[in-house]
């Protein structure tokens, strides 16, 4: 069971709501799937992102994917040591691994809980 | 580059596109940086792809790309590289050619990061005896209104490069005059990996209107490939 403190998009990636500000970052499904992890672009603090729009782009050996953000807002603070360690992201996907955290201005209609999920991660195979 | 994209974000729920580069061409991985390729030979003509990797010098070859929905694929990205590469394993092997797939070679995350894609062969790679590549791949996924859809671009060496000596090239062991029955093996034997029937087909009018638009915004447009 994935944690049930944050929800979820179809396309893997996770939002912590607290307030006003959104964590986002990508479930530990996206990680393993992906297998090794060589590269990640991230936008600067201070852009906007918006719901269901790619914010960033990440590299494995074998894949370039799009990474989705589950919230709209402008981006306050960006994991800058995350690109240098991408370990992280298989260590500790929902904390250490974070991306961005956003002044949130709305989110996405599609937004799932732990539970559901983990029906559509085991559903994906 | 651009119909491949526009491949790609097309409303089909498959389509594979077989071509060649004329003039011979270096294509650069998505994240790769244009700077580190200064020393290529005055008038090389270079281009990004959207897909990762490293770079690949496009001579004589057969280029495929393949854009799917993503659920026609394995949805882990290894095994939809041993699904696809098995079938141009095959294909080689129908016309009387010489490849393997790689099934423990080095682990991915340890190799070093070559500029050249075909540089160091490594898991899922497609090999000759010698151990040289002769088949380089690269997957981007993305979402789009049809759902997540993946692009898997694959290059098969017909003729060594000038650029990448080092690599294998299926011309080592089968005639030239075969390079075309290789080329409709590939459709046949990637259809058939994926249950997909073949239909011969061109473009439809959204789709190159699509690949103009992209290919005049990104792919002719020298800041992107100067992007990084």
């Amino acid at each position: 069971m994935r944690p049930n403190d944050r929800s979820y998009l179809k396309s893997h990636e996770w939002c912590k709501i607290d307030g006003d500000v959104a964590t986002i970052g990508i479930s530990d499904y996206a990680v393993s799937h992906l297998s090794d992890l060589v590269f990640l672009d991230l936008p600067n603090k201070g852009t906007n992102v918006t719901a269901g729009e790619s914010f960033g782009e990440i590299e494995s050996v074998k894949a370039v994917s799009d990474i989705y953000s589950p919230i709209s807002g402008e981006v306050l603070e960006v994991n800058k040591d995350l690109p240098d360690n991408l370990e992280w992201l298989s260590e500790d996907p929902f904390g250490k691994a974070w991306m961005l955290k956003v002044r949130m201005t709305g989110k996405s209609s599609d937004l799932m809980n732990g539970a559901a999920y983990d029906a559509h991660c085991t559903a994906e195979g | 580059m651009a119909r491949d994209e526009a491949l790609l974000l097309s409303e089909s729920s498959a389509a594979l596109r077989l071509y060649g580069w004329a003039p011979h061409a270096v294509s650069l991985g998505y994240f790769q940086r244009l700077a580190d390729f200064a020393d290529l030979p005055a008038g090389t003509q270079v281009v990004r792809r959207l897909t990762g990797g490293g770079a690949i010098h496009h001579g004589s070859e057969i280029t495929y790309a393949l854009a799917l929905d993503a659920h026609l694929l394995p949805a882990d990205v290894d095994q939809s590289y041993a699904l696809m590469h098995d079938a141009i394993v095959r294909a080689v092997r129908a016309i009387g050619g010489d490849a393997h797939r790689l099934e423990h070679g080095p682990a991915p995350g340890a190799r070093p990061h070559d500029r050249w894609c075909f540089a160091v062969p490594g898991r899922h790679d497609l090999v000759d005896a010698a151990g040289r590549k002769v088949c380089g791949s690269a997957q981007r996924r993305v979402r789009t209104p049809r759902g997540p859809r993946v692009l898997h671009h694959g290059s098969l060496v017909l003729h060594r490069p000038s650029l990448t000596p080092f690599v294998g090239a299926i011309a080592d062991a089968v005639e030239t005059s075969r390079h075309m029955e290789l080329r409709e093996r590939i459709a046949v034997e990637l259809a058939a990996c994926l249950s997909l029937e073949l239909d011969r087909d061109d473009l439809t009018a959204a789709e190159r209107a699509l690949a103009a638009s992209l290919q005049a915004s990104r792919y002719e447009n020298p800041a992107f490939a100067a992007m990084r």
